[in-house]
């Protein structure tokens, strides 16, 4: 076959030597072989110059294919291997490894894709068959431009820094210390916990949120593996996977611990604010503590509150109480971050539903706050002041708006999601309600009931065996909550509900919870630093729901929790856990191995006019000032190779994917055939 | 080697036999997933476009481009994930911006600006693909053929495309 002999093109090692290429083609048991004349094919790719061996095989990815690959390659000292097959994504790998064991540099490799892009949707045979030559000729101009490459191992600090204190950063720092990682957990409020403290009772068990928490909590603060910081601002992310550098703001607490006689410190302060910790139904000072049992246990001022009399101090005696300490920078190192800095609720406007117009319409996190027995009213359910006879929940407020009716919210968008943990809620409350005061009248306005969870539909069972009317009405004409005319009751709510074939109802209530939504917090901050993707429901993406789903795109990001959309404590804890195993999955390799089909700068070439640092979406790329040229961070770089498409000056290319390669194959499609052939 | 020159026919005066000769870009994680996705469902479609696989469509040059009309492509098509599901944050926006920018170049080099298609194609959307390959090659086929490198010599501009073949 002397009449074959070309010579490989890449550039740098291997560049000049004698190209050797061997070419398998693939019946796939006649899913390529019906259609395509693989006989054929074989041998007109056997002519092309450098093609030093061509053969089919009937299932190349079996043992004995694979085997043939490798024998192949030491029998004929092949140094470039074409597989036309499957798509790459099934087998990409398989035959990557066949190359490997026989001692040849992976990356010379290249996989011909002929049966979902050929032999499945070309219907004529000649056309199929002129097309596999197309393609695996074009592979055969590839190949000779391939340079061995070798992975890039990535070094990972043993260490992980989790964003977010409550439920979802709890489990994730608690498991991660569990497998001996060294963990930073920070926390932007003065206290650990999050939004569970604030709940009441929870699905599926009924137990006491704070009850549950309480162990997650204890796991955390007593495990000498984590450190956490309270009041922590996030300021500065640099730095990528295995070495991360976070700038944390801390901002005083005020209070020392173990200050004796602090109450009277709380007491004597003479500034009163809304307690958020009850949905603004008591109030507190601007020196306190959220509830019995919060951690840490003593209290934090509320700065933005405080208006530094120093009466508290003069009371405990001038120690332990410092209202002049200033805020402090540290740095964080962490091989990697994980991100659960939870949700929202949301908050209705003003007048819908009658919220905030009615003083009898509340939300479901406050009546949370007033079925808690450790709540303002001790778990009596008074609203208004006034016991309640007859109440009514309506569901989907602030989730499954629509843009006919709904107007849309600052940014422009409407939450048109589900937000998945309300219908449950509002069933559980509503049983416990009526489990409560069998007599109490409890009315469910819905559009649909969602109960998807396991146990879920229990609590729905449970409701309508308790006598709780349901009541469905139309999405686009939702029941109007006005007070009530004859002043029977507080408030009246009008709807035509759909169960009866649009009987129109008048209910009168002495209260109505609105089942309020779950949205994304503002993460603009963090969005930026850490260039998250962002769906279209505000909440963070991960790279894949099915395949990659709690992480981020940047390597070594990690997403617990509902920072990902609205998720209940069951799913937060799941979510949480899985983050944890695969952020400590990756510390445990000690390395991480990345595919090397990164952009390289070419210094000489390169007139550092920075275009491509700005159109990098990962942030890889700086400027050497010094030398005037870019400067591609290897461990930041995923490899779209966007840069490369930019450089003015070519002086960008891509690892596997440099214009020499791809446009001998652009070439060879287009019939820029080696000689043999096109003769 | 052959007379290159005797082999070109001349411009949109297709032969019985001629087929349009198309290249498509694809992204490897949406829309090469797409094209098997196709594939896996059994979608039939016209054989004419040949795909260059490419990690994002941020990649794709326009040079890349020209240097596939300039060798004989009668049509290009570009394919990236959806804005807002790229792989790669925001590769694909870069696409987004740079092809109507490149329709106009073509178009002012005598290329019909229909003949480079950039659609957004998902992993699942296999029948978007198949669809898409369906209308580009009709598209094409009504154009004719492009033949730039022998227009740019008839007009005088330019000094055309290498013609050699491949290895030489």
């Amino acid at each position: 076959m002397s009449e074959n002999s070309a010579r490989t093109q890449g550039s740098g090692n291997g560049g000049g030597e004698e190209l050797r290429i061997g070419v398998f083609v693939c019946h796939c048991g006649g899913n390529i072989s019906d259609v395509v004349d693989v006989q054929r094919v074989a041998e007109e790719i056997g002519r092309l110059p450098g093609v030093v061996f061509s053969t089919t095989h009937m299932f190349i990815c079996s043992d004995p294919g694979q085997v043939l690959i490798e024998q192949k390659i030491k029998e004929l000292n092949l140094n470039r291997v074409i597989v036309a097959a499957c798509s790459p994504s099934l087998h990409e790998l398989t035959f990557r490894r066949a190359l490997a064991r026989a001692g040849l540099n992976q990356y010379l490799y290249e996989h011909t894709n002929i049966r979902e892009q050929d032999s499945w949707v070309v219907v004529d045979k000649e056309q199929a068959t002129q097309k596999a030559i197309r393609l695996i000729s074009a592979s055969v101009a590839r190949v000779s431009h391939l340079v061995p490459l070798q992975k890039r191992a990535i070094p990972i600090h043993p260490s992980a820094l989790v964003i977010g204190g409550g439920i979802a950063g709890l489990t994730a720092a608690r498991y991660l210390a569990n497998r001996g990682i060294e963990v930073t957990l920070i926390e932007s409020s003065p206290f650990l916990g999050g939004r569970m403290p604030r709940l009441a009772g929870l699905f599926p068990t009924g137990r006491q949120a704070r009850e549950l928490l309480r162990p997650v909590m204890d796991a955390v603060i007593n495990n000498p593996k984590i450190t956490t910081y309270t009041n922590a601002e996030l300021i500065q992310s640099t730095g990528f996977i295995g070495d991360f550098r976070t700038t944390v703001r801390l901002h005083p607490r005020g209070v020392e611990p173990d200050v004796p006689n602090v109450q009277a410190a709380i007491d004597v302060c003479p500034e009163q604010t809304d307690d958020e910790h009850n949905f603004e139904f008591t109030k507190r000072k601007a020196i306190y503590l959220p509830y019995e049992g919060c951690y840490p246990p003593y209290p934090a001022i509320d700065w933005k509150r405080c208006t530094k009399c120093g009466r508290c101090v003069e009371v405990v005696g001038g120690k332990g109480i410092n209202l002049a300490e200033e805020p402090r920078d540290i740095e964080i190192q962490s091989g990697v971050i994980v991100i659960a800095v939870g949700l929202e609720l949301y908050r209705p406007r003003w007048g819908e539903y009658g919220f905030g117009q009615l003083r009898e319409v509340i939300t479901l996190a406050q009546l949370q706050r007033l079925i808690d027995p450790e709540g303002p009213t001790g778990g009596k359910l008074l609203i208004a002041g006034k016991p309640v006879r007859s109440i009514g929940f309506m569901h989907c407020v602030g989730s499954m708006q629509r843009k006919e009716i709904h107007p849309p919210m600052p940014d422009g968008k409407i939450n048109d999601y589900c937000s998945r943990v309300c219908c449950t809620a509002s069933l559980h409350a509503e049983t416990e309600l009526k489990a409560r005061y069998p007599d109490l009248h409890v009315y469910d306005f819905h559009e649909d009931i969602r109960t998807y969870g396991r146990w879920h539909e229990d609590y729905y069972i449970r409701a309508s065996e308790q006598g709780v009317a349901f009541i469905r009405f139309n999405p686009l004409k939702p029941p109007r909550v006005e007070p009530d005319p004859r002043a029977e009751a507080p408030l009246v709510v009008r709807t035509v509900d759909r169960l009866t074939f649009g009987e129109e109802l008048e209910v009168p209530l002495d209260a109505l919870v609105l089942a309020t939504g779950l949205v994304a917090r503002n993460m603009s901050r963090l969005v930026d630093l850490f260039r998250c993707s962002v769906g279209p429901d505000r909440f963070l993406l991960e790279v894949h729901p099915k395949l990659r789903p709690v992480e981020l795109a940047s390597f070594g990001l990690f997403l617990a929790g509902s920072v990902q959309g609205p998720m209940d404590t069951v799913e937060s804890t799941a979510g949480a856990a899985a983050a944890a195993s695969k952020a400590a999955g990756l510390i445990s390799q000690r390395h991480m191995e990345l595919d090397p089909f990164i952009a390289k700068v070419t210094e000489e070439l390169c007139s550092g006019c920075r275009i491509c640092l700005f159109v990098c979406p990962f942030d890889a790329i700086s400027r050497d000032n010094k030398k005037g040229v870019a400067v591609i961070n290897e461990a930041v770089c995923t490899g779209c190779g966007t840069c490369v498409a930019t450089c003015p000056c070519n002086a960008i290319t891509q690892f596997g994917f440099n214009d020499e390669q791809v446009k001998s194959e652009i070439l060879a499609l287009l019939g820029r055939l080696p000689a043999a052939v096109a003769a | 080697m052959a007379d290159i020159a005797t082999t070109i026919q001349t411009p949109h005066a297709a032969p019985a036999t001629w087929e349009p000769r198309i290249i498509g870009f694809l992204c490897y994680w949406c829309s090469y997933t797409g094209a098997d996705s196709a594939g896996t469902a059994r979608m039939k479609y016209p054989p004419n476009v040949d795909i260059v696989k490419v990690l994002c469509s941020g990649r794709i040059d326009p040079e890349l481009i020209t240097t596939a009309f300039a060798n004989g492509a009668d049509g290009v098509m570009v394919l990236g994930c959806h804005i807002g599901d790229c792989h790669y944050i925001t590769g694909n926006h870069k696409t987004m911006v740079r092809m109507p920018l490149l329709r106009r170049v073509l178009e002012d080099m005598g290329i019909e600006p229909e003949r480079l298609r950039n659609e957004w194609v998902s992993a699942a959307e296999g029948e978007k693909f198949s669809r898409l390959v369906a209308e580009i090659t009709e598209q094409v086929r009504e154009l004719g053929p492009l033949n730039w490198p022998q227009l740019m010599h008839d007009r005088g501009v330019g000094h055309g495309a290498d013609l050699r073949p491949w290895g030489e």
